[in-house]
């Protein structure tokens, strides 16, 4: 308890020094708890999230660093590794492939990867990884963007319902390349 | 007959294995001119196999040490600095404080030995341990581990050494027994896979499951998947005990064979497995022991054969409850058996032999009888789940088995009568009596007989009963009484035999 305590304190410190020197990530501790934090982080560039920001929330473990802390999106996110409901995230190194020498900031940049790098053979939103493992990369990138746009934008509350449907009627618009919509979910964000 | 066909497997002790992987380690380490320790993370990379880690290691030995995390030289450079931040806690220590594999990554004591005790009680994982730093692939080993490590995870992990010594090794297996700690080694390529563990338990190497020759490996999977799926049914019936069959008073056997004895003032004898009186059973009546035997059968002409069929069709699990019951009762008779064995050599030796004056060593036929007991009860539990699954239309093949199964069950009930009950009047004698000594006879010639009768049976359902083929159309119907005596003496004339089920009629 104290070990972690002084770990997570010593993070706190790093990432106010760090501010400035990692503009994609912002990570805050909670007022009241120090095992309770949130992070903002900046989709990737080049990739459908790109614009975006997402919210992450972290709960961390009693025996942290020995144990990886519990992270996931508080921001919908159309992606093969993100569960859609719970923003559970699929990712190794929170998991068995932990190592006590992550910090916080390590695992912010690790998902920030893992936006950019999709592992569509290891879903936990088989819609997202079936439009990639059959090819549909159009299909992904649409549907993300989507997402992107009506969860993660910035200027979110700008974003009426009018607008997104006509959005979602233009990625539904089927190309000259044979775009499919089977994935589409249309009963969320509407 | 003789049975000498050379054992194929060694049972190994713990010290037996820790000797083992002691002379493995120290070989490859001295081939490979690597440290014990380098030695033992290769082998256990290589599961155990030196002659792999050969192999690998002069094709490539960069490309096993990349793969294995054995560096030759640290990764970080280092520094003159008199203190180091470390890894984990991200503290400042002063050097000496602070210790780190041979990659150089610098972590502290404390942190060192959190990151290693959460990952020996994490699993057998922390065999494959490496540095925390997730760039880095270096290995850490038991030098480490032993340093570091609190006292109670060293052992843990010494445990996991050892058993990956045994599960990963393709040539070795625990002895499956519970609480054994015995391992065997077993040589590829010999013909029987039964093994016998020094802790006295009999299994099959090839699936773990206790030892079921003659049934083979698959038949013992089905049979026991369909027992855990009947289970409910079975447990239903077989919890509920059985009435006695003239008074109706409810019955649970506590005794080792099927001959039953109702208690006072009842006293009616029966056969615990078809509850017909025992006095039409075995040869003193000149009665036929059929009671292995599906169905009435004995109701001569009652039903036809046909019908008899579409009966068992439309009561398949009427039909499976009577194999899974005669199973069941010669486990559970076995156990009772092994449970004897344990007091007779514990307890009744003793007195016998103060008794009867003769040295313990002159009543080893007793023992020998109850292990010739609890074999038998092993192989015929066996024979009904063979039994079970012998193709209904094999209509010549089902007759001979039944045959040669109810003479097994009657040679054995009349053994484990005469060690269990007939034994009895001798432990409670005041002194010597010169019936023992007939009683030695007796005891020891059924011990024999048996033995060869099952081994006889044995052989003839692993070779699938095949003499049935040649001989199995003319039945002929010959006298069982003494048969199980005359066929333990060869295995001849088996076919000529074939004539059981009609007997029924005659007697």
């Amino acid at each position: 308890m104290q070990a972690s305590r002084a770990r997570l304190f010593k993070e706190y410190k790093e990432v106010q020094r760090e501010k400035v020197a990692d503009p994609d990530i912002q990570l805050a501790c909670d007022d009241t708890n120090i095992f309770k934090w949130t992070a903002l982080i900046k989709g990737p560039s080049e990739t459908p999230f790109e614009g975006g920001v997402f919210q992450l929330v972290f709960s961390v473990p009693e025996q942290y660093p020995l144990q990886p802390p519990q992270v996931r999106f508080l921001t919908k996110i159309f992606h093969p590794n993100v569960h859609f409901k719970t923003g559970e995230i699929c990712l190794d190194i929170l998991k068995n492939a932990w190592s006590p020498a992550w910090t916080l900031q390590s695992v912010c940049r690790a998902i920030i990867a893992l936006m950019a790098h999709p592992e569509p053979d290891s879903p936990l939103n088989c819609d997202s990884g079936n439009l990639l493992r059959s090819g549909d990369n159009r299909g992904y990138q649409s549907m993300a963007r989507m997402y992107t746009r009506l969860a993660a934008s910035p200027k979110k509350g700008n974003f009426g319902n009018e607008q997104a449907v006509i959005l979602l009627m233009n990625l539904a618009n089927p190309g000259d390349d044979g775009y499919r919509c089977s994935g589409l979910d249309l009963e969320v964000g509407i | 007959m003789c049975f000498l066909f050379q054992k194929s497997y060694t049972v190994l002790k713990e010290e037996d294995i820790l000797h083992r992987q002691e002379d493995d380690v120290t070989r490859v380490s001295t081939v490979l001119s690597i440290s014990r320790v380098a030695a033992s993370i290769l082998l256990r990379h290589y599961n155990w196999s030196i002659s792999k880690v050969h192999d690998a290691w002069f094709a490539d030995e960069d490309a096993v040490r990349k793969s294995v995390g054995l560096l030759d030289k640290q990764v970080v450079q280092l520094s003159n600095a008199r203190e180091l931040t470390c890894g984990i806690c991200f503290d400042t220590f002063p050097c000496d404080k602070i210790i780190s594999a041979a990659c150089g990554h610098p972590f502290c004591n404390t942190c060192w030995s959190g990151y290693i005790s959460t990952t020996i009680n994490d699993g057998p994982g922390c065999l494959m341990l490496r540095c925390p730093d997730p760039s880095c692939q270096a290995s850490v080993g038991q030098d480490m581990i032993n340093l570091l490590a609190p006292g109670g995870d060293k052992d843990k992990y010494s445990r996991y050494l050892l058993r990956s010594y045994i599960e990963d090794n393709r040539k070795t297996k625990w002895c499956p027994a519970p609480g054994c700690e015995y391992a065997i080694d077993f040589a590829a390529g010999s013909g029987s896979f039964d093994v016998s563990c020094l802790c006295s338990h009999n299994f099959c190497w090839n699936c773990v499951e206790e030892a079921h020759r003659p049934v083979d490996c698959g038949t013992v999977t089905k049979w026991i998947l369909k027992n855990s799926a009947e289970s409910e049914n079975m447990n239903w019936i077989l919890a509920n005990s059985k009435p006695c069959p003239k008074c109706k008073r409810p019955i649970e056997k506590n005794q080792g064979c099927m001959h039953m004895t109702c208690t006072p003032p009842c006293k009616f004898e029966f056969c615990w497995l078809c509850l017909g009186a025992w006095s039409d059973h075995g040869e003193r009546t000149g009665g036929f022991y059929a009671c292995n035997r599906y169905e009435a059968a004995k109701q001569e002409g009652a039903y036809d054969e046909s019908e008899r069929r579409r009966e068992m069709a439309k009561n398949s699990l009427e039909r499976y409850t009577h194999y899974y019951e005669r199973w069941a009762s010669n486990q559970s008779s076995r156990q009772k058996a092994l449970a004897d064995l344990h007091q007779m050599q514990t307890v009744h030796l003793e007195k016998l032999s103060d008794i009867h004056c003769t040295p313990e060593s002159q009543l080893k036929f007793i023992t020998e009888a109850w292990l010739q007991i609890v074999e038998c009860r092993r192989v015929l539990k066996w024979t009904y789940a063979y039994g079970f699954y012998l193709h209904e239309h094999e209509q010549a093949k089902r007759q001979f088995f039944e045959y040669l199964q109810g003479e097994a069950e009657s040679g054995l009930e009349r053994l484990h009568q005469c060690a269990e009950k007939e034994l009895q009047q001798f432990i409670a004698a005041d002194g010597p009596s010169k019936e023992f000594d007939e009683f030695r006879t007796k005891l020891a010639g059924l011990t024999s007989v048996t033995k060869n009768y099952f081994e006889n049976l044995v052989r003839a359902l692993e070779n699938g009963l095949a003499d049935v083929d040649s001989h199995g159309a003319c039945s002929k119907t010959t006298s069982s009484k003494n048969a199980v005596v005359g066929k333990g003496k060869g295995s001849k004339g088996k076919g000529g035999k074939t004539g059981g089920s009609s007997k029924n009629g005659d007697d």
